[in-house]
């Protein structure tokens, strides 16, 4: 197979591109013409660019392309589009888009498959291994496609694959694509060190500012946009600016306990975008050590804030009480700690707003639409109701007006509508209430409310149906999570309420967090007490026999309604039934819910061609997408809603999105008009003369031997090991590389020397579950001297844990040998033979591995891999997922020889949840398998130990 | 090699070269005395432990192996506690590696004197200690270990692993959950659904 370097001849059969726009033209043909780093805004497109790309190349033929760094998504949207532009250029060379992306297809496949050509997408981390074991010849690859190359770091996976493949092969094209302009700003020179480590020279840039893109998508065929800002409800504003005042607080907190760091951008309107948490760590990373608890608690409590804050938006009134209720119980303070040791922003007034808000959003006494009969109870379901619904309902409407009184000229797009929303969890509540929402439950409800005539009640879309089936739900839940947290946290639980107990043990069950959370501000036991005497409203909310009252009251109502309405079939699943009901419908009068999904959104405005578009929550990009779909189909008439909540935190966030991305692209261009383009990596390899002295020993004294050869050094490197950074950097100081399946070690340096790589994560659990003191001791059995690395991460501090932490604790319970130092302790006096380096980072450690394999003979990679097999065994048939193994770890009653049974007993952890008992006590003896089932099995409802 | 019976087995052993180190200050836990002995300090009846500074070493870089020289391969196992007072410990700490290989010497860094006498207590008092809290897992409760079970896939905080029991009733059910399930539960968004689902039914063994 040979890789021709020339472009398409115009003999060749004429590829059909699917480019309409002006902008989207110019790029693929700028791309065409030389290697680039192609920087699009989001939304304009990329994938349909890449495809479009791959194609052109796909219909020469004869030639062998990778597509490193897609994801599975990406992976069959291009794969589709692939099969569909073939289909319709009817070029016979086309072979498709090949996947090469699991440890299941073995080593003959893949060889095969290479050799045959084509398109492939390859997981990076086997790429670099069939690279290094010269499995996939580099030279003889056409060209590469990079995909995601924002995240590409100088030790990374896919900078490794380039460098790699640029070494062998000078000729084959490299284009690299990225649809986020945001991580190009961080950092020094940020474009010029991507673009040096991709060995690019030409940055090309497209915002959506950029002249064409704007004239492409600006002409006459723009997109209709209408844009309705929605009110928040005073509840919703209220709780709100009490999440904003806990950031704000957790920030000045923060601030106060980090002195001496840059902080400017420790800023309220910064920390509600997720990259906030990066920015946070990556300036404590270096003195994480020296950082306090409560510092490191607070960078957690923001994260957890802004979750909420998001929830707020997106969730109804019921699931948000119910999630804060998670979050309470969740935060709980650990048995026996101090008011020191809880988030502070639980403290605040603010907090107890907070959550007192979002309960009356559900029930209260004080707002009721029915203010008869139930005021004494004091209790009362309020069910707020998202004002976006209701707005929601009046665009349908609107929608079917409109259809009506002007049915659409001969038009190529569907009468269908979409609506667009941020997650599935939200498309779910938004089809729910759609179903339900003319689902008439007042005439059960309140028969006195005779004002209103019965057709124009049922007018009126409300989601009150769906409402009161939540809150029954909810109240049935809560029933059981108070005892859940009662039998998960039964310590603290005693602890909280130790001092005031009401009554009966059914009250101190059915407890609300919210009260749970008024006596942990301590010193208030006097006042809660008072409280419950006055027969406070959320007291007595709380207490279980008026949740009884309450449910009985929903009730019958749900009972009437499920006899009225059986056709409505929304359960917990709504695709219980699927195959009852499934058939097709026309795509003329359809009401679509999706989320927002990226590039596939792309498809899903081919596909259903809808008329109108919903945007239920604010997205730069799919504005854009929507854009790039109306200019390139001048005969389909589109209809944007786009509604979001007024003052709130999302349409900050949807701005600051905006502005960020623009201020990305200025700096790009910016830095782009600077850079210096004189690139130097030809010369990387090493003298000969000087690799051949490298393995003289000048020392020739008594006996030693001249040995002196120009082979290369080696390293044998397990395949696992291909995640981290260092096998990249080995390579990088001309080593060479041998990827195996090690079974012991992971790096053999020498024939001598095994090293195993821990960093300092990987040693706390290594440590905590024993698997570290096999590893050495199977080491210590087959190799003279056998390592242990501790690596450290290069932008972290170089230190172990705070020590400072731990003085406290040894005056009290002295050597409790939980810390990481008396366990380092322990593993040396077991092994007094096992010696430990010390690695500031990976880097550091290629260098320590060249100094040891100095004057030393090269290690024989398949001595290393027979190296602790048992005889006979098959070293491919070892390798093992590492998630479910520490999740079966995590199991009382596994040990490690329990484990490697069951792992080879069983196909996943779903099956060993449901193995029987019989089965598990003959695999691993009678105790453990009754532990494993009681794990598995033990409810967290009942009653258990815990009360 | 009459060391150790010579002195009490109780306590450590501590060379008069070390008059004035820290490091004594911080050994609070432990009795210790001056006593004649080629190491620095001697922590059992076959451990023993040189100090060293690398402000030092760098100043003197042939001291520390005159010192392990001294030591004529007595002891099986020779810690070389070192302490970290410079910044640009790389070159050192390299070629320090080398030496450990070469001569026999466990490196143990330091970063402060608190630390390093720490870690000359621990060695003293766990000179008998069985490695059993390093060899299997140490007890925890049971929630911890839910916890710990649902946390261990990535993105899955505790939260949410509260919100799974606690919806599920029990692992076996959360276990046995399908996807569309799950993602009512408020908090599990499509990642973590996807993760959580994935690593329960992910098989153990790769085949090939």
């Amino acid at each position: 197979m040979s890789a021709p370097d020339d472009p398409i001849t115009p003999a060749e059969p004429p590829v059909r591109l699917s480019l309409p726009l002006e902008y989207q033209q110019d790029v693929f043909h700028e791309l065409r013409e030389e290697d680039a780093l192609l920087v699009l805004a989001r939304g304009l497109g990329l994938l349909r660019l890449v495809t479009n790309l791959l194609h052109s190349y796909d219909a020469a033929g004869n030639n062998l392309i990778l597509l490193v760094g897609a994801d599975d998504r990406e992976n069959g949207w291009i794969g589709e589009a692939l099969a569909e532009q073939a289909a319709v250029s009817g070029s016979s060379k086309c072979r498709g888009l090949k996947l090469v992306n699991t440890d299941l297809m073995s080593v003959g496949t893949r060889e095969k498959l290479y050799t045959g050509g084509g398109i492939f997408s390859i997981t990076s981390r086997i790429l670099i291994v069939d690279f290094l074991s010269t499995l996939l010849d580099a030279s003889k690859v056409t060209g590469m496609i990079v995909l995601h190359s924002e995240r590409l770091g100088a030790t990374s996976q896919e900078a490794f694959i380039v460098r790699m493949y640029r070494q062998k092969n000078k000729a084959g094209f490299l284009k690299a694509f990225a649809d986020q302009p945001e991580p190009f700003t961080s950092g020094f020179q940020p474009l010029t060190n991507i673009m040096r480590n991709l060995f690019l020279r030409k940055p090309i840039l497209y915002p959506r500012f950029h002249v064409t893109v704007a004239k492409s998508l600006e002409g006459k065929r723009k997109a209709e946009v209408i844009e309705l800002e929605v009110p928040m409800t005073d509840a919703m504003r209220d709780i709100q600016n009490g999440v904003l005042e806990c950031v704000e607080v957790s920030i000045a907190e923060l601030r106060k306990g980090n002195t001496g760091l840059e902080m400017e951008d420790w800023t309220l309107d910064s920390a509600l975008h997720r990259s906030f948490d990066t920015i946070v760590r990556r300036q404590l990373d270096p003195v994480w050590h020296r950082t306090s608890f409560r510092t490191k608690q607070i960078v957690r409590d923001l994260s957890l804030l802004r979750t909420i804050l998001h929830s707020l938006l997106t969730f109804d009134a019921v699931s948000f009480n119910k999630y804060l209720d998670t979050v309470l119980a969740a935060s709980a303070p650990p048995p026996g700690s101090t008011r020191q040791s809880q988030s502070p922003w639980l403290f605040l007034d603010a907090a107890h707003t907070l959550f007192d808000t979002a309960k009356r959003r559900v029930y209260t006494g004080k707002i009721t639409e029915e203010p008869v009969a139930r005021d004494k109870d004091g209790l009362n379901p309020v069910l707020e109701s998202m004002p976006k619904w209701d707005l929601l309902a009046e665009i349908l409407e609107e929608v079917e007006r409109d259809l009506y009184l002007n049915p659409q000229p001969q038009d190529e797009s569907n009468g269908s509508i979409l609506i667009m929303c941020g997650d599935q969890g939200t498309c779910r509540q938004l089809r729910e209430f759609l179903q339900t929402m003319h689902v008439d439950d007042d005439e059960v409800q309140d028969p006195d409310d005779d004002g209103v005539p019965d057709e124009l009640r049922e007018k009126k879309p409300s989601a009150k149906f769906m409402m009161r089936r939540k809150l029954r739900n909810y109240l049935q839940w809560k029933r059981d999570f108070a005892r859940v947290s009662s039998n998960l946290f039964a310590e603290n639980q005693k602890a909280i309420n130790g001092t005031t107990s009401h009554g009966g043990g059914q009250a101190s069950r059915g407890r609300a967090p919210p009260n749970k959370r008024r006596r942990m501000r301590g010193g208030g036991n006097m006042n809660g007490a008072q409280r419950a005497a006055n027969g406070s409203v959320h007291v007595a909310g709380d207490k279980d026999a008026h949740i009884q009252a309450l449910m009985q009251e929903l009730a019958p109502a749900e009972t009437e309604d499920t006899a009225a309405t059986k056709a409505i079939d929304i359960g917990a699943d709504p695709l219980d039934n699927m195959e009852d009901y499934y058939e097709l419908y026309s795509m003329t009068d359809l009401i679509l819910i999706h989320p927002y999904d990226g590039d596939m959104d792309d498809h899903l405005l081919e596909e259903v061609k809808p008329r109108y578009v919903i945007m239920y929550e604010p997205d730069a990009a799919f504005i854009r997408r929507i854009e790039v779909y109306r200019s390139s189909h001048g005969s389909r008439q589109v209809r944007v809603y786009f509604m979001y909540y007024g003052g709130s935190v999302e349409e900050q966030r949807y701005l600051s999105a905006v502005r960020r991305e623009k201020d990305a692209f200025t700096k790009l261009i910016r830095e782009r008009g600077n850079m210096a383009l004189t690139f130097g990596h030809e010369a990387a390899n090493l003298d000969p003369q000087e690799s051949f002295l490298r393995t003289v020993n000048t020392r020739i004294a008594g006996g030693g031997r001249l040995a002196a050869t120009a082979e290369p050094p080696r390293v044998v490197v397990d395949v696992r090991e291909f995640r981290s950074s260092l096998p990249s950097l080995l390579h990088g100081r001309n080593m060479v590389v041998i990827p195996c399946q090690l079974t012991v070690g992971d790096y053999i340096v020498t024939p001598e020397i095994a090293v195993e790589r821990k960093s300092i994560k990987d040693l706390i659990s290594s440590f905590s579950d024993g698997r570290l003191y096999n590893q050495a001791e199977t080491m210590l059995q087959h190799y003279k001297s056998p390592m242990l690395l501790i690596e450290f991460d290069a932008q972290k501090a170089f230190t172990l844990e705070p020590f400072a932490d731990l003085s406290s604790m040894i005056g009290t319970s002295s050597m409790v040998g939980s810390d990481l130092q008396s366990k380092l302790v322990l593993l040396c006096l077991a092994f007094p033979k096992l010696r430990i380096i010390w690695s500031s980072s990976p880097y550091q450690t290629a260098e320590i591995f060249e100094e040891l394999k100095k004057k030393q003979d090269e290690p024989d990679p398949i001595r290393a891999v027979q190296i602790g097999l048992e005889s006979g065994e098959d070293p491919e048939g070892r390798t093992f997922n590492q998630t479910p193994q520490d999740m079966l770890r995590a199991v009382p009653g596994v040990t490690s020889k329990a484990l490697q049974r069951l792992i080879l007993k069983y196909e996943n952890v779903l099956e060993v949840a449901n193995a029987g008992d019989d089965e598990l006590s003959a695999l691993v003896g009678r105790e453990n398998g009754r532990q494993i089932r009681g794990f598995f099995d033990r409810s967290v409802w009942d009653d258990g130990s815990g009360e | 090699q009459a060391l150790p019976s010579r002195a009490g087995p109780s306590s450590i052993l501590v060379s008069p070269r070390q008059k004035g180190n820290p490091i004594l200050a911080n050994i609070r836990s432990m009795p210790w005395e001056y006593s004649d002995i080629p190491a620095d300090y001697v922590l059992g009846a076959t451990t023993c432990a040189l100090f060293l500074s690398l402000k030092y070493h760098r100043l003197h870089p042939e001291y520390i192996y005159s010192r392990i020289r001294a030591l004529q391969g007595k002891y099986n196992l020779r810690i070389l506690l070192t302490m970290v007072d410079i910044q640009n410990h790389e070159e050192s700490l390299r070629e320090l590696s080398k030496t450990s290989l070469i001569n026999n010497v466990t490196i143990i860094l330091t970063w402060s004197a608190a630390e390093a006498g720490r870690y000359l207590e621990l060695y003293k008092s766990y000179e008998h200690a069985a490695p059993t809290s390093i060899r299997a897992q140490g007890a925890t409760s049971l929630s911890d270990k839910l916890v710990e079970f649902i946390t261990v896939p990535r993105s899955i905080n505790k939260t949410d692993a509260v919100g799974l029991v606690s919806n599920f009733g029990s692992l076996r059910t959360a276990v046995n959950a399908r996807p569309e399930e799950i993602a009512l539960i408020a908090g599990w968004g499509e990642k973590k659904v996807q993760r959580w689902c994935q690593a329960v039914r992910q098989p153990f063994r790769v085949k090939k």
